[in-house]
């Protein structure tokens, strides 16, 4: 697992933001994945899709269910909560066949790219900063005290607290790559990977 | 010690009582020196014999009510009231009246000091009198003829001697002295016609200045009009100050008025000269950085350069104000997280801090951080510290903060202040 691919990640998602792209692509990994699927977890990115080297159709530009379809799923949710659990095998959906975007995934796994959705708010992109903590030639390892001093804005370990305002931290963890405040809260440590604000 | 000191010295004591004054020492501290540092009692502490005087001085400023005053309080007071203000008196010590008597300093204060059991005729208006005071009978009739006419004369040279307090002129007179004369004369007879005392005659001499005095009239004569230079003169430098039109146009711009503009804390931070050179020579000119701020979350930085000292300094300082921008502070104290802001090759990082850190920052940043109101921060410029622009990053980091409202708008996630659930949202 080499840190200088997610380097390189992170300086191209603050170059991306920079230039005010829409959609932006990078290597895939296992790592690259959880981080973003984390990263969108936190609200940073609107998208996270797999897809080959041109970019997969924008969500917004893809068919959409008509407004009439999408109000009757409502009010019938409305009455049957249940319903909102998927169905069992075999059996068709009372809310209507779930849609299922095509999305062409090269087969050679050299070609593929993730293509993420960046964000923007008030002229402004939501991902602005991201930058490594461990280094490739220094890991970093937190406990999970040394995480709550961090998120609680101290210096632990040598890592500075998350001081900006809504800065969040990533940490690879036996249980996958989780954000710092919820390694806090499960308390389990494991190696910085990176901060974005 | 010298061994060719006499004995003498040696073995006798200096005399005590002649104690050396200490040469004046410079205190080496900012912090005052601790004798003015220690707390006094609010009221000394009062000895023996002065307490005596005190008990003198009490009884003499403040006597008891005696028999006489207390038979005049109940013409005046129904015995109720009497009982009251006996107990108001009894409640408070005259000796205290006269250690711990203060100035008012309640919202409801007269604005000038009174004695108010005395009457001053300026400030005063005079007391209204009711028939109950003129002494004798109240008699009194219409005035026959004879009567009035020996009143009026009476009453117009009584007007006339008011008028001309040197006398009469006598003699030959000019045209318009005559004319003068003339004039004052009807004046006083036609005032003389208008007084009660005219058309009225008492046999009582007191009902008849009764009617003469304006304490007696129904409607309460106008205080004496204070005609005093210093009066004058105020009155004038408030009609005359200058106005500026710059500042003027200011106002309009802002739509405010002189007493918000006096509110605002201005300060140059940066003066030096400047030229341009051109083919005539060097044009040396003033260039200044003023800051402004409300000190209540509002700040602006202005520059101003001109041949004019005054005229450039004039401009800084109107810029700035108008340059002024809504600064967000956290609890109204200090930022929203740490900021970093780069002008240059001047790097400027502040940093958040908890409640009564203070400002620990550079003169700059700490003038600003005055002028915005806020009090806890702390701050490097681990860079360049030019003062224009360690000013300018200053003021472009704190107006330019990213607020958790909006980065949770962005995110699409809920922020939740942690201090103002903790506390209850009590937090300032």
């Amino acid at each position: 697992m080499s840190l200088v691919n997610l380097a390189h990640v992170c300086s191209h998602m603050q170059n991306a933001s920079k230039a005010r792209l829409g959609l932006t692509s990078i290597p895939v990994s296992k790592l690259h994945v959880n981080l973003m699927l984390g990263l969108q977890r936190e609200g940073f990115l609107s998208s996270v899709t797999l897809g080959g080297p041109t970019p997969p159709k924008p969500f917004v530009l893809q068919e959409q269910p008509d407004p009439a379809a999408l109000e009757n799923m409502a009010q019938k949710l409305q009455e049957q909560p249940w319903h909102a659990y998927s169905a069992p095998e075999n059996k068709k959906s009372p809310l209507g066949q779930e849609r299922v975007y095509e999305v062409n995934v090269p087969e050679n796994p050299a070609r593929r790219r993730l293509w993420l959705g960046l964000k923007y708010w008030n002229n402004e992109p939501v991902l602005k900063n991201m930058k490594l903590i461990s280094k490739p030639t220094r890991r970093i390892w937190l406990t999970s005290e040394d995480l709550s001093k961090i998120t609680r804005t101290r210096e632990s370990s040598f890592v500075k607290g998350l001081t900006h305002p809504g800065e969040c931290m990533f940490v690879t963890t036996d249980r996958g790559i989780l954000e710092a405040r919820d390694c806090v809260e499960r308390r389990i440590g494991g190696m910085a990977l990176c901060r974005m604000w | 010690m010298s061994v060719c000191r006499p004995a003498r010295c040696l073995f006798s004591k200096a005399p005590a009582s002649i104690a050396k004054p200490s040469p004046p020492s410079r205190s080496f501290h900012a912090s005052a020196a601790r004798p003015v540092r220690k707390r006094k009692p609010h009221y000394a502490s009062i000895k023996a014999e002065d307490l005596k005087l005190l008990n003198q001085a009490a009884e003499t400023h403040f006597p008891k009510y005696d028999t006489s005053e207390t038979t005049l309080l109940g013409k005046r007071y129904t015995p109720s009231q009497l009982a009251a203000i006996k107990a108001a008196e009894s409640a408070i010590d005259a000796r205290d009246i006269v250690t711990q008597g203060q100035q008012r300093t309640d919202p409801f204060r007269l604005p000038y000091e009174d004695d108010m059991s005395e009457m001053d005729p300026v400030t005063d208006h005079a007391p209204k009198l009711s028939a109950a005071d003129i002494p004798g009978p109240i008699t009194f009739r219409r005035a026959n003829a004879a009567e009035r006419d020996a009143a009026i004369a009476q009453i117009a040279s009584e007007n006339m001697a008011k008028m001309w307090p040197d006398g009469v002129p006598e003699g030959k007179l000019g045209p318009k002295e005559a004319d003068h004369l003339e004039e004052t004369i009807e004046a006083a007879m036609f005032q003389a016609t208008l007084d009660p005392r005219s058309a009225f005659y008492s046999k009582n001499p007191a009902v008849m200045e009764a009617m003469a005095d304006p304490r007696h009239s129904a409607v309460l004569p106008d205080l004496p009009r204070l005609e005093n230079r210093m009066a004058r003169q105020a009155r004038r430098m408030a009609n005359e100050e200058q106005e500026d039109p710059r500042q003027k146009r200011l106002l309009q711009y802002m739509g405010w008025n002189k007493r918000k503009l006096s509110q605002i804390r201005v300060k140059t931070l940066v003066v030096h000269g400047v030229t341009n050179q051109t083919r005539m020579g060097k044009i040396r000119s003033m260039y200044y950085l003023t800051i402004a701020g409300n000190q209540d979350g509002l700040l602006g930085v202005g520059e101003g350069k001109s041949v004019e000292p005054e005229e450039g300094r004039k401009q800084s300082i109107m810029a700035a104000i108008r340059n002024m921008k809504p600064v967000p502070r956290y609890e109204n104290r200090t930022i929203y997280g740490s900021l970093e802001k780069k002008v240059g090759a001047t790097k400027v990082q502040l940093f958040s801090r908890p409640p009564g850190f203070g400002l620990r920052v550079q003169h700059l940043i700490f003038e600003i951080a005055r002028a915005a109101g806020l009090h806890d921060l702390s701050a490097k410029t681990p860079r360049s510290r030019n003062k224009m622009n360690v000013i300018k990053a200053t003021w472009e980091a704190l107006t330019s903060q990213k607020l958790p409202d909006e980065i949770a708008r962005g995110r699409g996630k809920k922020l939740v202040d942690v201090r103002k659930v903790y506390y209850g949202g009590s937090v300032h």
